[in-house]
C-alpha cells in the first residue's frame, strides 16, 4: 500500500492517531496502548515515572499539557473560568510509527459549511484590558505581556483535511495533529520551546513576524527588525528570560545564545529568532526541566510569575491547549516540546482559535488589536 | 558563599550564574529567606524584579540589619530597594526602558571603575531613583549618557553597590568584569 494509500486508510479506520512534524517530513503515531489523561494530581507522578529504558523507537509518550496544567505545576492559580471541561493534559504510548517523506495530500470532497467565528473579547473590551496592563508596565509589574482572545464557531471539520491544506501553505516545523475519538487539534506551531538530547538542551524563541511581500526579502526584513526598536526590545526581554530559564537546569557557564536574532524565512511571513542552548546539571529530572521552562515565556510575557498572574486574573475563558506544549518524552529521557499556538481545537462539535499579541510599553492598540485578527485570520480562512 | 534573594524574577537565574563564576551562590525565593543563609554568607545580592521596593518590605529589613556588617549589591530593583531603604524616592518615569541597550558613562572619580569609561548595558526598567538626592557616602557614579538617569551607586566605605541596569544581561558586554571588580573590592 502506498503511503498516501495508508494514510487514508488510518484515517477511515478511526483508529485515534498524531502526526508531528520531523526535519524531513513527517512522523505519524498510532496503535496506541496507553492513554493517560492527566489532571492537576496525577501529572507529578506521570513526569516521575521511570519508564524501562527500551531501544525501540516507540518508546515514548506523545501528547500535550495544556495552560492551567502548567500554571499549576509552578503553583500558579488560576481562578473560576469558563471551561468547555476539555482535558488538561493527555498522553499516548504509540505501537506504531509510520514516516512520512513528502507533503501530506488527503482530500475530503464533504463542503465545510460556512462558518461564523465569535470573538470572545470585543474592541471595547480589549480597549480596557490594554490601558489597565499598560499602567501595570509604566509601575513596574510586568515589562510584556500577551493579552489573549479566542475565536470560536459550531462546526464539525476532518482534521486531516484542514492539517493538508495548512502544511501546503504554511509548512511551519512545529506543526502536529491529533485525531482522538471525540477530539481533535489542527496546528501549524512555528516554535520549539525545548529540544532535549542527552545533557544537551535548546530551546528556540520567536518573537517578531512580519508578512512576506514581493519586495521583502530576507535581508530586508533582518533590517526591517534591526531597525524596529519595539520589535527588538520585545525580542531582547524574551532572550534574557529564556536564558534565565536555562539557567534553572543548566550547568554554570553552560548557557549560549548559540543564534542571536537571525531571520527565519517562511512560506508566507519572516520570523524573527533566537537559538539559546545549555548542558544540564547532571542532577536534573524530566519535571524540573518542564518546570523551569513552561508554559514558554515568548507567548506570556515577562517576568513569567507575576505576568502570569496578572493574565489569569483578567482571562475568563480556560485557554485549554493554547501556550500549552505539545511534544514526547522519550524513555530514555530525551524530550521534544513546542509551544502550542496557531492551533485549531475540536471538541464537542466546537472549534477554537487562540491567539496573542504582545503589550509592551509602546505598543498601539489598534495594531495589537489587529495583529491578533491576522493571526486567527490564516486559520479561520481554512473552514472557507 | 553569596546569598541571592530572587524577588520572582524571570532575570534572576542569569544573576545566579554570573555570581557562581566567582563564587559559592544560594538562592532562594522572597517568600523563603533562609536567616541561616544570611548568617553564613559574605554577600548579599538583591535581585531584579517585578514593582517597587515597598513591596519588598522582607528585603529592606534586612538590608537595615546587615548594612555594613555584608557586602550588599542590587540590582535594578534591589539598586532601588537599597536607596528605599536609605530614604530616597523611588518614581515612574516617563521613558521606560524594558530590553533597551543604552550606553553610560562612569562619572564619579570615587568609583571603583576609571571615570569617564563608557559601558553598553541592558536595562529593563519603569522605575527609577528620584534626584536630587543625597545620602552619606553614597556616590552616583554611572549615568546613561542620554537620559542621564542615575545607572550605579557605590558606597565604598560600607561595601554596598548597586547597579539600575542588568549586568546579567547578553545586551551588557563585559558584565562579569563589572560584577569581579565589585565582589573583589
Amino acid at each position: 500500500m502506498s503511503k498516501k494509500n495508508q494514510l487514508a486508510a488510518i484515517h477511515h479506520s478511526g483508529r485515534p492517531y498524531i502526526i508531528y512534524k520531523t526535519k524531513r517530513g513527517f512522523d505519524l503515531y498510532t496503535n496506541f496502548s496507553k492513554k493517560i489523561i492527566l489532571n492537576n494530581k496525577n501529572i507529578s507522578s506521570f513526569l516521575k515515572k521511570k519508564n524501562k529504558r527500551r531501544m525501540k523507537n516507540t518508546d515514548l509518550f506523545i501528547g500535550f499539557f495544556g495552560y492551567e496544567l502548567l500554571n499549576n505545576l509552578i503553583n500558579v492559580k488560576i481562578p473560576r473560568q469558563k471551561n468547555s471541561n476539555f482535558p488538561k493534559g493527555i498522553f499516548y504510548k504509540p505501537e506504531k510509527i509510520i514516516n512520512f517523506t513528502n507533503n501530506l495530500t488527503y482530500k475530503n470532497f464533504s463542503k465545510v459549511k460556512k462558518n461564523n467565528f465569535k470573538i470572545n473579547i470585543n474592541k471595547e473590551s480589549y480597549i480596557k484590558i490594554f490601558s489597565k496592563f499598560k499602567k501595570k508596565i509604566k509601575s513596574g509589574k510586568t515589562y510584556q505581556i500577551k493579552i489573549c482572545t479566542k475565536y470560536k464557531t459550531k462546526s464539525k471539520i476532518d482534521p486531516l483535511e484542514f492539517f493538508s491544506r495548512l502544511s501546503k501553505t504554511n509548512l511551519a516545523p512545529e506543526a502536529f495533529m491529533i485525531r482522538d475519538k471525540n477530539y481533535s487539534v489542527v496546528s501549524c506551531s512555528p516554535e520549539n520551546l525545548i529540544t532535549k538530547k542527552g545533557l544537551d538542551i535548546s530551546t528556540k524563541p520567536i518573537a517578531g513576524t512580519v508578512k512576506k511581500t514581493k519586495i521583502l526579502n530576507r535581508t530586508k526584513a533582518l533590517n526591517y527588525f534591526k531597525k524596529n526598536l519595539k520589535e527588538n526590545k520585545e525580542h531582547n526581554m524574551i532572550v534574557d528570560m529564556e536564558r534565565n530559564d536555562l539557567s534553572r537546569i543548566c550547568k554554570v557557564g553552560s548557557v549560549k545564545l548559540s543564534k542571536q536574532k537571525i531571520v527565519e524565512e517562511y512560506k508566507d511571513l519572516f520570523h524573527y529568532v533566537s537559538l539559546i542552548k545549555g548542558r544540564l546539571k547532571k542532577n536534573v529530572k524530566n519535571i524540573d526541566i518542564i518546570k523551569a521552562m513552561m508554559p514558554g515565556g515568548s507567548v506570556i510575557g515577562c517576568p513569567k510569575i507575576s505576568t502570569l498572574n496578572l493574565l489569569n486574573g483578567q482571562e475568563k475563558e480556560n485557554r485549554n491547549i493554547y501556550t500549552g506544549s505539545f511534544g514526547y518524552i522519550k524513555f530514555n529521557g530525551d524530550m521534544r516540546f513546542n509551544i502550542i499556538i496557531r492551533s485549531i481545537l475540536n471538541y464537542k462539535n466546537i472549534s477554537e482559535i487562540s491567539v496573542a499579541s504582545g503589550v509592551v510599553v509602546d505598543s498601539n492598540v489598534n495594531h495589537e488589536f489587529n495583529e491578533n485578527y491576522i493571526k486567527a485570520k490564516a486559520l479561520i480562512d481554512l473552514f472557507k | 558563599m553569596i546569598y541571592i534573594i530572587d524577588h520572582k524574577d524571570s532575570f534572576t537565574h542569569n544573576v545566579v550564574h554570573q555570581f557562581s563564576l566567582f563564587d559559592k551562590v544560594e538562592c532562594d525565593n522572597y517568600y523563603e529567606i533562609d536567616k541561616s543563609k544570611i548568617k553564613k554568607a559574605s554577600v548579599i545580592v538583591f535581585s531584579p524584579g517585578p514593582g517597587a521596593p515597598k513591596d519588598y518590605p522582607t528585603t529592606s529589613k534586612i538590608y537595615k540589619e546587615n548594612r555594613g556588617k555584608k557586602k550588599i549589591i542590587g540590582i535594578c530593583l534591589g539598586f532601588q530597594q537599597i536607596l528605599f531603604s536609605e530614604g530616597a524616592k523611588i518614581v515612574e518615569q516617563k521613558k521606560i526602558y524594558h530590553g533597551f541597550q543604552s550606553n553610560i558613562k562612569v562619572i564619579s572619580d570615587k568609583s571603583l571603575f576609571k571615570k569617564g569609561k563608557v559601558f553598553k548595558v541592558g536595562r529593563y526598567h519603569s522605575l527609577k531613583l528620584q534626584e536630587p538626592f543625597q545620602i552619606e557616602n553614597f556616590d552616583i557614579t554611572m549615568r546613561c549618557l542620554e537620559s542621564k538617569v542615575a545607572m550605579s551607586f557605590e558606597n565604598n566605605k560600607d561595601k554596598i553597590y548597586g547597579f539600575q541596569f542588568h549586568p546579567e544581561s547578553f545586551l551588557t558586554l563585559n558584565g562579569n568584569v563589572l560584577i569581579k571588580k565589585i565582589l573583589s573590592a
